[in-house]
């Protein structure tokens, strides 16, 4: 990581509240949160990657209905 | 992620959000900062096969569609040097003095998915991977066939960029082995990708010749059999089991030698133009830390540790675990756990639901009823799937001259949140009152884009699709020009249905909050089990007397788990809770409603009974097959696995004491009656054969196989048994074993016959008793409910879900969810998963307090009715009635029950009765512009 | 939307439009998505409909129908393979039967004028609902079926038609006949028929027939504002 990247922004912690936190979003997390919210629930879904979608989104197309993964 | 305090129902977790070196808000995705970025940096999407920028969109669908920067080659974040991308962002958008921010989030409970990691075979340099440039790894060789890939959707290889026509796949890479540096479990996922593989190669080049090296082909999953029998059965593909090692990579052409032995030929080297690796997958990155940090534990293969009967509790209370991090598995399964989790949540913070729910805005609609036609058209490029073949900007220009038509725009994505924006906001801009969007298919992105209009501020209604990917660019991929005349037609069609499109009122109908569960085995008992911990009341229906079902008669699992007792214990709070009504011995005669108001009535000996619910849950199970062949029935030492393990759980005699036991497996499936594989049999009859290892150790165990499908951990299981001697022995099936009594000195013996492939013989075994793995069926009553909850089966007469990777607990009747043995064939903790996914689904329903139905019904002019019937008698609804007017009786539709398929519009003779959006002149419209230009 | 809601109003106005072949997609019989089992009718229309397409001279495997479930890419494709090399086969409508365009569209809008009746008879005499394809394939296919088709659908079709030429003029026996490639008794047989109706007159003065209104056999056209 660049050495200009390293220092934190001092003094503001953001605080939130919800009811359910979700840690990864690809397929399976996505459904989870997808679901939660659904059902009346406050999600925040947290990734380490810049976007969301996990190895499923590197898919072509899935068996059998070959629908694209996306 | 930084720390998580607290226990569950208060979990405190500090995250630090790492900077992307824009500001979100203000990036609209233009991609003008990556085109003048002059870093080049390799595609980890890609897998490295193709360059980008220091700056750039993740991919091109991705959510947010907005740029971020990899700090470890900017220039400016590295050394200062570079600002060229905040020269050129117009938005200035870019701020490359972000710093990480630190957030503190409270929350209830927390789902982990964070996925898997695939087996990197460059570690122990496996097949020369890494260094030899033609030998890929399955997800490089995905990306290669992606239309977003490196080579935008041609199939290339690396060393020279030519097409490669012989092409091996290579199984089990990292999967299977006991070796360091190998994952002992088998990746489950493997043998089905590369089948796809093989079969979207075949597509892009019909000629190519594809080899599989394999070492068990492992299709247990549903209706995969039959994928493997379509891809076996293309031309110019070779299934070999057979271990593979490296030959070489042949100097000047770059090919491959891959060397392996069949029992024909013995030895062999062939070459190959590409050697494919179906690697398998290993847990996340930096999972011990994850694990440290949640405070969670891990399996000895760095895998969640869960619960053994339910997979989705972690060690820890209020953490739960969804997805391939439980251990290797595939979509559907990570859809199932994932609404599992959402299950377990929802039953930890029932108590909370719906406190924190934001509740969605949109502006007030205008109405434009009385306006002329003002129709905007949207054409998608789809990345490259629609831009690659039809010429978009010619599409645009030609809609832009047609009738009614004053906007018309390309967009690279119009399903990406950022253009849909865009999309609301030139609606409003323009004063647009029709919608045209040229892209893919309405089934998936219908919803999204009436949202839009919404968004919009106009009746979603006003919405029509025209599907130039999936009825266009992706069937005339090799003709280009007419593709574009195509979709030129279909644009032009859709414009004038879109022209005629009224507003329509959907219904808001009240949800009964009440389950009803079909079903009262384990996965059902667990559903229902489930439904009345997140607050609601539910019906158990079982149609035996007892509880149970299957489970009944299973004694332990694999991993150990006494199934008696769980399942006891499962009755019994069946039994206690207060919310789950029990029925047994029940049967149900009708079933009608819709979702979230379902009538079923339910008969228990002579009471009938009529129950009220909002969604059902189909969990009526599976039957073990009752085997006619193998002299079953005709002689007592003939059993079923079931059978057998009852026994070994009774202690019977002649089980303990037998010395030669014979198992065959596939007994009744996996033929032209079946086509289908039962899945759990393989690991069924490794549990029975150590159980009698255990008992006596010396006994001679023979396993008869034609693949051994111990899919995930259960390899572990496997390996254990062939370490203790059980003797597998695999037989084709034009080659069955053959049994026969033979009598001989007044004794009658069993005598087993089988072709040994290795040793190239027959054998000769008798036994004390045969074991036959008989497959799983469905049960007979299936088809008649599948009749009364309009849901439908799969050809082995199995429930079919609506989405077999995306929904595979939901049925495409909306309100209808299935899980357990229903679906199909599996173990108990599988089922399990599934019962909670299925309840997770269904209270996204129940937590409602309406549904909304479509405006898209039918409606009566009255003054056009003749009275005759017609449409009553067609609508099985039951949604047409008689009405008195002053005119006389005349057909009146019930808006709620009306499913708008538009039979009664079809039959009606005077035109009288109408489909909203679906008129006789919408239609009519659309067929005239088919061959006619405004 | 279901392919029970295909009106065979639809089909004609494409034959009339110029359109080769139509297509029906539909689901497997047995599982369709709705209560009201749409495939079925869906299956009767088409038969019917090429039986009339048969009787007014243009070939009936212009109209197909193919079950192709949601799931069955392939087959999809391989469908509409076949769907587009049989027409091909087939050549241009009207053309390739002999027909020339102006009485294609005269008789395709006779059939048009009629449904409203057709409908009623479907309904009411020709079997109303079936539980199987083969039930409704046989039925179509029996010889009952082919004399209730003569009774109730040839007479008033044939009866349409000549209203529809009446309409253009009047015309004797003769050229009526030409015009619809029936014998001469056969026509007169027809004109009688509709004189007694009162749909039509023979007119001394021109020795001639005409026609009284010009409402045709059917009460109303379907497509009204088509």
């Amino acid at each position: 990581m660049g050495q200009f990247a390293e220092q934190f922004d001092k003094g503001s912690v953001d605080s939130h509240a919800g009811d359910v936190m979700v840690v990864g979003g690809g397929i399976s997390g996505v459904q989870a949160s997808l679901d939660l919210a659904s059902s009346g629930f406050k999600v925040y879904l947290v990734d380490k990657a810049p976007a969301i979608g996990g190895k499923m989104a590197q898919l072509d197309k899935t068996f059998p209905t070959n629908d694209c993964s996306i | 992620m930084d720390k998580v305090e607290g226990k569950a129902g208060e979990f405190n977790v500090t995250l630090i959000k790492k900077p992307r070196y824009i500001e979100e808000e203000k990036c609209t995705g233009c991609g003008a900062c990556v085109e003048f970025c002059p870093i080049l940096i390799q595609d980890q999407y890609n897998q490295n096969l193709s360059l980008n920028k220091a700056i750039h969109v993740y991919f091109s669908q991705a959510i947010p569609l907005v740029t971020y920067i990899d700090p470890e080659h900017c220039l400016f974040l590295r050394d200062r040097k570079c600002t060229i991308c905040t020269g050129v962002c117009n938005k200035n958008a870019i701020d490359l003095f972000q710093k990480p921010e630190r957030l503190e989030i409270e929350v209830g409970s927390i789902i982990l998915a964070p996925g898997f990691e695939i087996f990197d075979p460059k570690l122990r340099n496996d097949y020369g991977y890494g260094k030899i440039q033609n030998v890929v790894t399955s997800l490089d060789y995905e990306r290669i066939l992606c239309s977003t890939g490196p080579y935008e959707g041609e199939l290339r290889r690396l060393s020279d960029g030519k097409h490669p026509h012989k092409i091996a796949w290579i199984q089990c890479v990292g999967s299977r082995q006991s070796i360091p540096g190998g994952n002992s479990y088998c990746s489950s996922v493997c043998c089905a990708y590369t089948q796809k593989q093989v079969i979207v190669t075949k597509d892009h080049d019909a000629k190519a010749e594809c080899t599989i090296f394999h070492n068990d082909v492992r299709s247990f999953g549903k209706d995969f059999e039959r994928f493997y029998q379509r891809t076996e059965n293309l031309p110019g593909v070779r299934f070999i089991r057979s271990y593979v090692t490296l030959g070489k990579e042949i100097p000047g052409t770059k090919n491959v030698t891959l060397r392996y032995a069949t029992n024909e030929d013995g030895v062999k080297e062939e070459e190959f133009d590409l050697v494919v690796l179906s690697v398998g997958l290993t847990p996340p990155d930096e999972v011990k830390d994850l694990a440290e940090k949640f405070n969670i534990e891990l399996t000895s293969q760095g895998f969640c540790k869960t619960n053994s009967v339910n997979a989705i509790e972690t060690t820890r209370q209020g953490i739960f675990v969804s997805g391939a991090f439980q251990g290797p598995v595939d979509i559907p399964e990570s859809i199932v756990t994932a609404s599992g989790a959402d299950a377990l949540c929802s039953q930890l913070l029932a108590y909370r639901r719906g406190e924190m729910a934001i509740k969605r805005e949109y502006p007030g609609e205008r109405d434009v009823s009385k306006e002329e036609p003002r129709v905007g058209v949207f054409v998608c490029h789809c990345g490259a799937n629609i831009g690659r073949v039809v010429n978009v900007p010619s599409v645009v220009k030609y809609a832009s001259g047609l009738k009614h038509v004053v906007h018309a725009q390309e967009a690279l994505f119009a399903c990406a949140t950022d253009t849909a924006k865009k999309i609301a906001e030139t609606i409003q801009e323009k004063g647009l009152n029709r919608v045209v969007v040229a892209a893919c298919t309405p089934r998936t992105h219908e919803p999204l884009f009436r949202d839009t209009l919404r968004e919009g501020g106009i009746n979603p209604y006003y919405f029509e699709m025209a599907n130039i990917r999936e009825h266009c660019s992706w069937v005339h991929a090799r003709e280009k020009e007419i593709a574009t005349r195509k979709a030129k037609d279909i644009v032009r069609m859709s414009v004038a249905r879109a022209a005629r499109l009224k507003p329509l009122q959907e219904l808001n109908l009240p949800v009964d909050k009440r389950a009803l569960v079909v079903g009262g085995g384990v996965a059902g008992m667990t559903s229902a089990l489930s439904l009345a911990h997140q607050g609601f009341e539910v019906f158990l229906i079982e149609k035996r007397s007892e509880l149970g079902g299957m489970a009944r008669k299973l004694y332990s699992t694999l991993e150990g788990l006494d199934v008696q007792a769980y399942v006891n214990d499962l009755i019994r709070n069946a039994f206690q809770h207060p919310s789950v009504h029990v029925m047994t011995d029940a049967t149900i005669t009708t079933a009608s409603g819709y979702v979230g108001n379902f009538a079923t009535t339910i008969k228990t000996g002579e009471m009938i009974k009529e129950v009220r619910h909002g969604i059902a849950v189909i969990a009526t199970g599976a039957e073990e097959y009752k085997p006619t062949e193998y002299l079953y029935g005709q002689d007592e030492r003939v059993l079923t696995q079931i059978e057998l393990g009852e026994r070994i759980a009774k202690g019977e005699e002649r089980v303990t004491h037998s010395q030669s036991v014979v198992m065959i497996q596939c007994v009744g499936c996996r033929n032209e009656e079946r086509n289908y594989c039962s899945r759990v049999c393989c690991g069924h009859s490794i549990k029975n054969a150590l159980k009698l290892k255990e008992i006596n150790s010396g006994m001679d165990i023979y396993l008869l196989y034609r693949d051994m499908r111990t899919y995930g951990f259960a390899e572990d299981y496997y390996r254990e048994a062939a370490n203790k001697n059980v003797k597998f022995i695999r037989y084709e099936a034009e080659d069955k074993p053959r049994v026969e009594m033979v009598e001989e000195g007044g004794e009658r013996r069993l005598k087993v016959t089988v072709t040994d492939f290795v040793l190239g013989a027959k054998l000769e075994i008798d036994a004390d008793l045969l074991v036959l793995s008989a497959a799983v069926v469905p049960p007979a009553t299936n088809t008649e409910l599948s009749r009364l909850f309009k849901v439908s089966l799969n050809p082995d007469g199995f429930f079919q879900e609506a989405h077999v990777k995306l929904r595979p607990v939901d049925f495409a009747a909306e309100g209808v969810f299935l899980c357990g043995m229903a679906h199909y064939p599996k173990n108990l903790s599988e089922a399990i998963s599934e019962a909670y996914g299925a309840s997770g689904r269904a209270v996204t329903i129940l937590s409602r307090d309406s549904v909304t139905a479509s405006g898209a019904v039918s409606e009566v002019h009255e003054k056009d009715c003749v009275s005759c019937g017609i449409c009553l008698s067609v609508c099985t609804c039951g949604a047409i009635e008689f009405h008195d007017t002053p005119q006389g009786k005349k057909a009146w539709v019930n808006p709620v029950l009306c499913e708008g398929d538009g039979l009664c519009t079809a039959k009606c003779p005077t035109g009288a009765i109408q489909l909203k959006h679906f008129t006789d002149d919408d239609l009519i419209a659309q067929i005239d512009a088919a061959v006619r230009e405004d | 939307m279901c392919t029970g809601r295909i009106d065979p109003g639809f089909i004609l106005r494409a034959f009339a439009n110029g359109t080769d072949g139509v297509y029906i997609g539909g689901c497997w019989p047995g599982e369709c998505h709705y209560p009201t089992e749409g495939n079925y009718h869906a299956l009767s229309m088409v038969l019917l409909t090429q039986k009339m397409l048969k009787h007014i001279g243009v070939h009936p495997g212009r109209l197909m129908v193919e079950w192709v479930s949601a799931a069955e890419g392939i087959r999809f494709a391989e469908v509409m393979n076949d769907v587009v090399k049989r027409v091909k086969e087939l050549g241009p409508i009207g053309r390739a039967e002999g027909i020339d365009e102006n009485r294609l569209k005269l008789k395709l809008e006779a059939i048009r004028n009629l449904l409203p009746y057709i409908k009623l008879v479907e309904q009411e005499r020709l079997g109303g609902h079936f539980h199987s394809e083969e039930e409704i394939k046989k039925f179509y296919g029996s010889e009952e079926m082919d004399r209730l088709f003569r009774e109730l659908i040839v007479d008033p079709l044939v009866m349409s038609e000549i209203m529809m030429l009446l309409r253009e003029k009047p015309l004797t026996v003769g050229e009526i006949s030409a015009g619809l490639g029936l014998g001469s008794s056969e026509a007169s047989r027809y004109l009688n028929r509709s004189s007694r109706q009162g749909w039509v007159r023979f007119d001394q003065r021109q020795k001639r027939f005409v026609s009284v209104r010009s409402q045709g056999v059917g009460t109303r056209s379907v497509e009204r504002r088509g």
